[in-house]
C-alpha cells in the first residue's frame, strides 16, 4: 500500500511530494517521489518512527537525515507495530496518556495536591534534615558572612563601651549552655533596629535595637528568638530550600520561557514563607526558653511592641498595605503577639 | 539507494525566475492539546523524582517547534532527552555542590564563581550551538559558531560600558548582543544577517524615557498638589510602566526582524502595544487565578499571537537551501545555562 506525505532529502532545503510503499508485513520498501517518477528503495534500511505528538504531522527518519512527513497516523501505527515487534503503545503511550480526559482531569487534581504537598512539607522536611546532618565547619571563618555585611550594611557601634560590657554580660549565663553553637554577641550599627542570627553563631544586636529595648529580660527574650533560628540552623534550611525550590520551578515550567514576573513571583512568595514560618518557630522557641528561665512572656510582647511602635515611627505617613504582609520576611507582630497568648 | 544529489533541471528553474512572497508565520498548537501534554510531563516529572524531565522538555520543545509553520513546512526540534538528562545531571550536581560550598567553604566558592563568571560566555555559546542544531526546517538544521572574545565582549565589556556612560552606550550594547547572535546563526550552509543601527535601538530608549517624562510629571505634579490623588497616581504609575515596558519589548522585537535578513530574504514583524498588552494581561490573569494552571495555555496565545505578527518576505524559492557539516554539541552548556539561569 501507498502512503501520501512529504519526502525532505536532508542535504537542501526542497520538499519532494511521495508516497510511503509499505508491504503486506507493514514494513517500508520505498519511497516514490511522484515529480521526479523516482523510486528510493528503503528494503532492510533502518528507520525511526517519531512518536505521536498533538497534531502534529508525524515523522520517518531514514539513513542520512532523509525525511518523510506525513498525517496518516492509523498507517503509521500499524507500521511501528510490525517493526519494533513490539507493541504499538510502545510508542504512542504516551499519545494515549494525553488525550486519556480521566487521566487529565485525575493528575490536575493530584498534581495540585502533590506540589502542595511537596512545597509545604516536603521541601521544608528535607531542608530540616539536611540542614541538621550537613558537617559543622568551623574553619576559622576567614569570609564569614559577618565580614561581608561589615563591608556592606554595617558600621561600628556607637554604644558606650559599658552598655555593651553590660549586655554581655547579661547574657553570658545563658550563652554558655550553648557553646556547640560556639555563640557570640557583636554590636554594630549601619541597620534599623534589627537582632540576627549569622549560620557561624554570630549574633548581631544594632544600636537602634538596644535603644529602643527597655528592660534586660525584652534582651533576654530577642536573644532566645535568635538562639532559635541558630539551633535550628534556619538559614541553612533557608538556603537549601531555596536552591530546591529552584530547581523544582525549573523543571516544572520545563523551558516555558515566560516572562519572570509568572514564575518568580511564586518563588518570592513561597520563599518569603518559609521565612515567616522560621519566624514563628524561633517565637515558639524563645517562648519556650523564657518560660524555662522563669522570665514573664510579657517581655517578649513588650521587645515586639517597642519594636512595631519604632517601625511606625520609622515609615510615618507611609499608608502601610496588606500587600506589605505579603511580602514581609517577617510575620506581622500582631500575630506574634498572638502567639504569646496562646502559647 | 540515495537520491541522486544532482537537482532535476526543472527544479533550476526556480533559480532563474525568483517569485516575491510574503510568507505568513502560523503556529497551529492549540492550547488546551498542550495542556494535556504539560500536565502528563509534570505527573511523570514528579513520578520520577525529576529524571523525566528531560523526555517532558524534548516534547514540550516538539509542540512548539512542529507546530510552527512556514509555508506549509513546519520546523522540528531534534534533541535527543539522553542527551538532555545528561547535560541536567551534571548542571544539577554542579549547582548543589555549589550551594554546600558557599555555605561551608565560601572562599573556594567565591574562586568558583568567578571560574563560573568566565564561562559563561563559552557555555552559552555552546548552549546557542546546541539549540541551533537541533532546530530544522525543511530538513535542513540551523548552526551557530560564535567565539569566546566577541562572546565574552557581547556579554560583559558592552553592558558595562553602557552602565559607566550612563545608559547612553546601552543600546549599542544590546545591539551589539543581537549582532552576534544574528550573523553566528546560518541555516543551513547560509547566513543570516543583521543591520539595525545605534540610532534604531537609540530612538526607542529615547521614546521610552520621553513617555515617560511626559506622561509621568504631570501626574506627579498634581499627586504633589493633591495629597488624595496619592493612591489614583500610585496606580497609574504602575499602568506607565507597564506600558512602557510593552512599547520597548514590542518595538524591540519589530526593529529586531526588520533588521533580520537571510541571504536575499527579509524578515518583517508588526506586533503592536495594544495587542501584546491584551494577550499579556488575559495570560498574567489567568494564570494568577488558576494558580499557575494556565500557564501552558498562556504560552500558547503568547506564540501564536507573536506568530501571526511575523511575516517573511521571499526573494526566489526556499527550496535551494543546503544543508551544514555534521557536528556534535553536548546540552551541557544548554542546561547549565537554564539551571543557574543566565542563558
Amino acid at each position: 500500500m501507498l502512503i501520501e506525505g512529504t519526502y525532505l532529502d536532508g542535504k537542501t532545503s526542497k520538499r519532494h511530494n511521495a508516497r510511503l510503499e509499505v508491504n503486506n508485513d507493514h514494513k517500508i520498501t520505498a519511497i516514490h517521489l511522484t515529480e521526479q517518477q523516482t523510486i528510493l528503495s528503503f528494503k532492510h534500511q533502518f528507520y525511526v518512527v517519531e512518536s505521536r505528538l498533538g497534531n502534529t504531522p508525524r515523522e520517518i527518519i531514514f539513513d542520512d537525515e532523509q525525511l518523510f512527513v506525513c498525517d496518516n497516523h492509523d498507517e503509521i501505527d500499524k507500521l511501528i507495530t510490525w517493526y519494533t515487534n513490539s507493541p504499538s503503545h510502545k510508542h504512542s503511550w504516551l499519545y494515549n496518556l494525553e488525550n486519556n480526559s480521566k487521566l487529565i482531569y485525575i493528575s490536575t487534581i493530584a498534581i495540585v495536591i502533590l506540589l502542595y504537598g511537596i512545597v509545604v512539607h516536603g521541601i521544608p522536611s528535607t531542608a530540616k534534615l539536611m540542614a541538621h546532618n550537613v558537617p559543622y565547619f568551623t574553619s576559622t571563618k576567614i569570609f564569614s558572612s559577618l565580614d561581608i555585611l561589615d563591608e556592606t550594611v554595617f558600621e561600628p557601634s556607637t554604644l558606650p563601651v559599658k552598655r555593651q560590657q553590660d549586655i554581655r554580660a547579661l547574657v553570658a549565663p545563658y550563652l554558655s549552655s550553648y557553646q556547640s553553637l560556639q555563640p557570640r554577641l557583636e554590636f554594630r550599627s549601619g541597620m534599623k533596629a534589627n537582632a540576627l542570627a549569622l549560620p557561624n553563631g554570630v549574633i548581631v544586636f544594632t544600636d537602634d535595637f538596644i535603644n529602643l529595648i527597655q528592660t534586660d529580660d525584652e534582651i533576654i527574650a530577642v536573644l532566645f528568638h535568635e538562639l532559635g533560628h541558630l539551633t535550628q540552623k534556619h538559614m541553612t534550611q533557608r538556603m537549601i530550600q531555596d536552591a530546591m525550590l529552584t530547581i523544582m520551578v525549573v523543571f516544572i515550567t520545563g523551558d516555558v520561557e515566560t516572562f519572570d514576573l509568572v514564575t518568580g513571583l511564586p518563588t518570592l512568595l513561597l520563599d518569603l514563607t518559609y521565612s515567616r514560618e522560621f519566624e514563628t518557630q524561633a517565637d515558639t522557641y524563645a517562648l519556650t526558653l523564657l518560660n524555662k528561665h522563669d522570665i514573664p512572656l510579657q517581655s517578649f510582647v513588650d521587645a515586639m511592641q517597642n519594636l512595631e511602635n519604632y517601625y511606625l515611627k520609622e515609615n510615618e505617613g507611609k499608608a502601610h498595605s496588606a500587600m506589605n504582609d505579603f511580602f514581609s520576611t517577617h510575620p506581622k507582630i500582631s500575630e506574634r503577639i498572638l502567639l504569646v497568648e496562646q502559647f | 539507494m540515495k537520491l541522486p544529489s544532482e537537482i532535476p533541471a526543472e527544479h533550476n528553474s526556480n533559480i532563474m525566475t525568483p517569485e516575491n512572497r510574503s510568507l505568513g508565520f502560523e503556529f497551529r498548537g492549540d492550547g488546551m492539546e498542550y495542556f494535556k501534554i504539560w500536565i502528563v510531563n509534570i505527573l511523570l516529572t514528579i513520578v520520577t523524582l525529576g529524571i523525566y524531565s528531560a523526555w517532558a522538555k524534548v516534547r514540550n520543545n516538539r509542540y512548539f517547534y512542529s507546530n510552527l509553520y512556514l509555508e506549509n513546512d513546519n520546523f522540528r526540534y531534534l534533541a535527543d532527552p539522553i542527551s538532555i538528562l545528561k547535560g541536567r545531571l551534571i548542571a544539577v550536581a554542579a549547582l548543589i555542590g555549589y550551594y554546600i560550598l558557599s555555605l561551608f567553604l565560601p572562599i573556594v566558592a567565591g574562586f568558583l564563581a568567578l571560574v563560573l563568571v568566565f564561562s559563561i560566555p563559552y557555555f552559552i555559546n555552546q548552549s546557542m550551538g546546541f539549540n541551533h542544531r537541533m532546530s530544522s526546517y525543511k530538513n535542513i538544521q540551523f548552526r551557530f559558531k560564535g567565539s569566546y572574545g566577541q562572546a565574552f565582549m557581547v556579554i560583559y565589556v558592552w553592558p558595562i560600558l553602557g552602565i559607566l556612560t550612563l545608559g547612553i552606550l546601552y543600546p549599542l550594547a544590546l545591539l551589539k548582543a543581537n549582532e552576534y547572535f544574528v550573523r553566528n546563526s546560518a541555516y543551513g550552509t547560509s547566513k543570516f544577517d543583521f543591520n539595525a543601527t545605534y540610532k534604531d535601538y537609540g530612538m526607542i530608549f529615547l521614546t521610552a524615557i520621553g513617555i515617560s517624562i511626559a506622561v509621568g510629571f504631570p501626574i506627579a505634579l498634581i499627586a504633589y498638589f493633591v495629597p488624595a490623588f496619592t493612591v489614583v497616581s500610585s496606580l497609574l504609575y504602575i499602568v506607565i510602566y507597564f506600558a512602557v515596558i510593552i512599547y520597548i519589548v514590542v518595538s524591540f522585537t519589530n526593529i529586531f526582524y526588520a533588521s533580520l535578513s537571510l541571504i536575499e530574504h527579509k524578515f518583517e514583524a508588526s506586533l503592536t502595544i495594544a495587542g501584546t498588552a491584551k494577550v499579556i494581561l488575559i495570560n498574567l490573569f489567568l494564570t494568577m487565578i488558576t494558580l499557575g494552571l494556565y500557564l501552558p495555555v498562556a504560552k500558547v496565545r503568547m506564540t501564536k499571537y507573536i506568530c501571526s505578527c511575523l511575516i517573511m518576505h521571499t526573494s526566489g524559492s526556499l527550496d535551494n537551501f543546503s544543508a551544514a557539516e555534521k557536528e556534535n554539541i553536548s546540552a551541557l552548556g544548554e542546561e547549565f545555562g537554564q539551571i543557574f539561569s543566565f542563558a
